[in-house]
């Protein structure tokens, strides 16, 4: 795996993997994702994106999670290629 | 031995089968109410176990013991300072090392703790092995695998729980990096003095995440620690570049990994799961949606055509007890009070078993199921139109329904905000007696399509009016975060307790206002008042709304009980063919105007009670005017046509 450009979670492809760089956004929505086992480092895999816009669904620590769009632009992260 | 009383609790995030085992425990001996001052559920039961009475309580489904929401702060100060003989930590063993997260949080809290590791029945099929010897070994507490859908396991959990309380072993503590190891190190010697009731430990990690609530504490008498702390948190923050409280986060998270890594051996199954394969159509790009709708349609079909049918039969049961009645106690007034006092009840039976019982078992089976979760993921999107986000359509699909238990779940939703807006759509949403209404009226002397119509026009409403509440109320849309759960078979009795709690929050609440309506209206009618309320009424009705005036009546008493409306017009016209004496336009517009008008009044007394009287008044008197103003705007659209 080669580590890829950095970029914003809704970027990323379906079926593509990446890594938390950072996620940009009140402590508050900082503090509700980490709570979920999203911080920085942390590895993820897009499963799918909902269509017209809607929320992503993303697989992190064996476990699946929904996003909405909006918070998944504000998370940073490295594509691996 | 005596009988021996303990006090225990169940926590866990939320989908990890806590209320399954919840409910095997205590069954039916359950008490749902508040927590006080709160909107947040509290659910207690009481077993009895091996010579012991067990007080259990279901302490909400939550993520994390960080101060984020008020579910969140019972919890840990209930665990903090009650000190329940023992918690139970539900995990989700099929993800575990997310689980692990916030079982670490409440080790921290030092109360003795069983890990109910949940799931254990998927295990092969998932290709994953879990070492529990070496996870009891790790966290220093009891580790039972459970399989909560059959029972498994739960009794082994009490049992393990009630060795602890004897030996009164305290959790491992876990230790983290060394950097902030030395920080907490330095906090909890300034704490030593302290008087708190909270472990000494656990306080100092929470004053470096900066909990609030935590810091508040000091901030009176104990400022100088709180500038000790600030020392601490701004060395940490120089070594990391991260603020204090994502690095805590993030060295609990690094923990949770390394245990996992430690105990778990996934191998990952080559061919797809069956739940990635339903998944491959219920989640599709394009087909989802008709997928979503058909499901749906289905729902709702299989309740009208169950509804029309049940409502019959029962109608035709109860029919001749009228007469019954004045054989027995004669024809005086106080005869006709108590008869009206029974008839309420009946009529109380007659919405909730044809109508809400099967919606709420067919609807609770979707969620068990894990279909809800994906409704939600799809109409995300949608909702973030109208200010809310996907969660939402889940008490707008339960308003169906009826609106007050609606207007309870939605406490769901995460914001004030959101709650109230979703509040105020629910009591848009048709719900079973508009349902008896709508069909009663139109479908069955205007026909089906225009009934369908008026269902469509509801919720065009919905989303007309949600979109300009968004607009209106300060504040910002919230984004959805919520666990995709797989798919698994429903649990019955989860799917049965669900609907019947919900159920005895419909007859709760709305019974009373129902019985004593029904006496009022008596009373007037007894009072030969009615004629005087249609002439008053009768601008607006007449004039307005082109409708009889004795739909005036009709309209007042439809506030105490939605289907009143039909029951009434046909006792005030002398018969049930409602076509005799209305138009089809007049049937559209009073079924429309019925629909939107104003939430009944039990559901006006849910509203006060959750978003307290302002907001309750307000909505109501609103409703009433849009109403109308809708009301008389179709009467003229329809009559051009």
């Amino acid at each position: 795996m080669k580590e890829g450009k950095e970029l914003f979670l809704i970027n990323i492809k379906s079926g593509e993997d990446a890594e938390i760089i950072s996620i940009l956004g009140g402590q508050m929505v900082n503090k509700r994702l980490s709570d979920l086992g999203l911080t920085p480092g942390t590895k993820i895999k897009v499963l799918r994106k909902a269509p017209f816009w809607g929320p992503i669904e993303i697989e992190v620590r064996g476990s699946k999670l929904v996003l909405g769009r909006g918070l998944a632009s504000k998370i940073l992260v490295k594509r691996y290629e | 031995m005596n009988e021996k009383k303990l006090n225990i609790v169940l926590a866990g995030q939320a989908n990890v089968g806590k209320s399954v085992i919840f409910n095997h425990l205590t069954g039916l001996h359950q008490h749902i109410g508040n927590w006080p001052g709160k909107t947040v559920e509290k659910a207690e039961g009481t077993l009895h176990y091996k010579g012991h009475t067990i007080d259990v309580l279901d302490l909400p489904g939550i993520y994390s013991l960080t101060t984020y929401s008020i579910e969140e702060i019972i919890s840990r100060e209930y665990i903090a300072l009650r000190k329940p003989d023992f918690v139970v930590n539900v995990v989700d063993g099929t993800n575990l090392e997310r689980n692990l997260i916030f079982s670490l949080q409440i080790l921290e809290l030092e109360s003795p703790a069983v890990l109910a590791l949940n799931f254990v029945n998927l295990f092969k099929e998932k290709g994953i092995e879990i070492n529990y010897k070496k996870l009891e070994e790790i966290l220093g507490v009891p580790v039972v695998p459970v399989a909560a859908i059959h029972g498994k396991g739960i009794s082994e959990v009490l049992g393990r729980g009630i060795e602890l309380v004897s030996g009164r072993i305290k959790p491992k503590s876990l230790k983290y990096g060394q950097e902030v190891e030395t920080e907490i190190k330095k906090i909890t010697e300034f704490l030593t003095s302290i008087d708190l009731p909270y472990p000494k430990r656990w306080l100092a990690i929470k004053l470096l995440e900066k909990d609030r609530e935590m810091e508040r504490l000091f901030e009176t008498e104990h400022s100088e620690i709180l500038k000790k702390v600030k020392e601490s948190i701004l060395r940490l923050e120089e070594i990391h570049g991260h603020d204090s409280a994502i690095i805590i986060a993030n060295e609990r998270c690094h923990l949770a990994s390394e245990i996992a890594k430690k105990v778990i051996k996934i191998t990952k199954p080559s061919k797809l799961s069956l739940n990635e394969k339903i998944d491959l159509l219920t989640l599709h790009k394009i087909w989802s949606y008709p997928v979503m709708l058909a499901i749906f349609a289905l729902v709702f079909l299989t309740i009208f055509k169950f509804g029309n049918w049940f409502s019959s039969v029962l109608e035709g049961i109860t029919a001749g007890w009228w007469m019954g009645w004045e054989n027995i106690f004669g024809a005086s007034i106080l005869a006709s009070f108590g008869w009206m006092a029974i008839k309420s009840v009946i009529s109380l039976i007659e919405i909730a078993l044809p109508y809400i019982i099967p919606f709420y078992l067919i609807l609770y089976l979707l969620e068990d199921w894990g279909y809800l979760a994906r409704v939600a993921f799809l109409m995300d999107n949608l909702m973030h139109k109208i200010g809310v986000h996907g969660k939402s359509c889940i008490p707008l699909m339960l308003g169906f329904g009826c609106n007050v238990p609606a207007c309870l779940s939605c406490r769901i939703m995460e914001t004030e905000r959101e709650r109230f807006i979703t509040g105020f759509l629910t009591t848009l949403v048709p719900c079973s007696a508009r349902t008896v209404i709508i069909m009663g009226l139109v479908g069955k002397f205007v026909g089906i399509g225009w009934a369908f119509g008026l269902y469509l026009f509801a919720i065009l409403m919905i989303f007309g009016l949600g979109k300009l509440a968004s607009k209106i109320l300060p504040g910002e849309a919230t984004e959805l975060i919520m666990e995709m759960p797989d798919y698994r078979i429903p649990d019955l009795r989860t799917v049965f307790l669900q609907t019947w709690f919900r159920l005895k929050d419909f007859l709760y609440v709305a019974g009373p206002f129902v019985i004593i309506s029904g006496i009022i209206i008596e009373g007037i009618h007894l009072a030969g008042w009615l004629p005087s309320i249609a002439n008053f009424l009768s601008p607006i009705t007449v004039k307005w709304l082109g409708l009889p005036a004795i739909t005036g009546i009709l309209l007042i008493f439809g506030i105490l009980r939605k289907e009143l409306i039909l029951v009434m017009l046909a006792a005030l016209l002398g018969t049930a063919n409602f076509a005799q004496a209305l138009s089809s336009v007049q049937m559209l517009t009073l079924a429309l105007v019925s629909m939107l008008y104003i939430p009944c009044i039990a559901t006006i007394a849910v509203l006060w009670w959750e978003f307290g009287w302002r907001k309750a008044v307000g909505i109501t008197i609103f409703e009433i005017f849009f109403a109308i103003g809708i009301g008389g705007i179709a009467f003229r659209l329809l009559s051009l046509a």
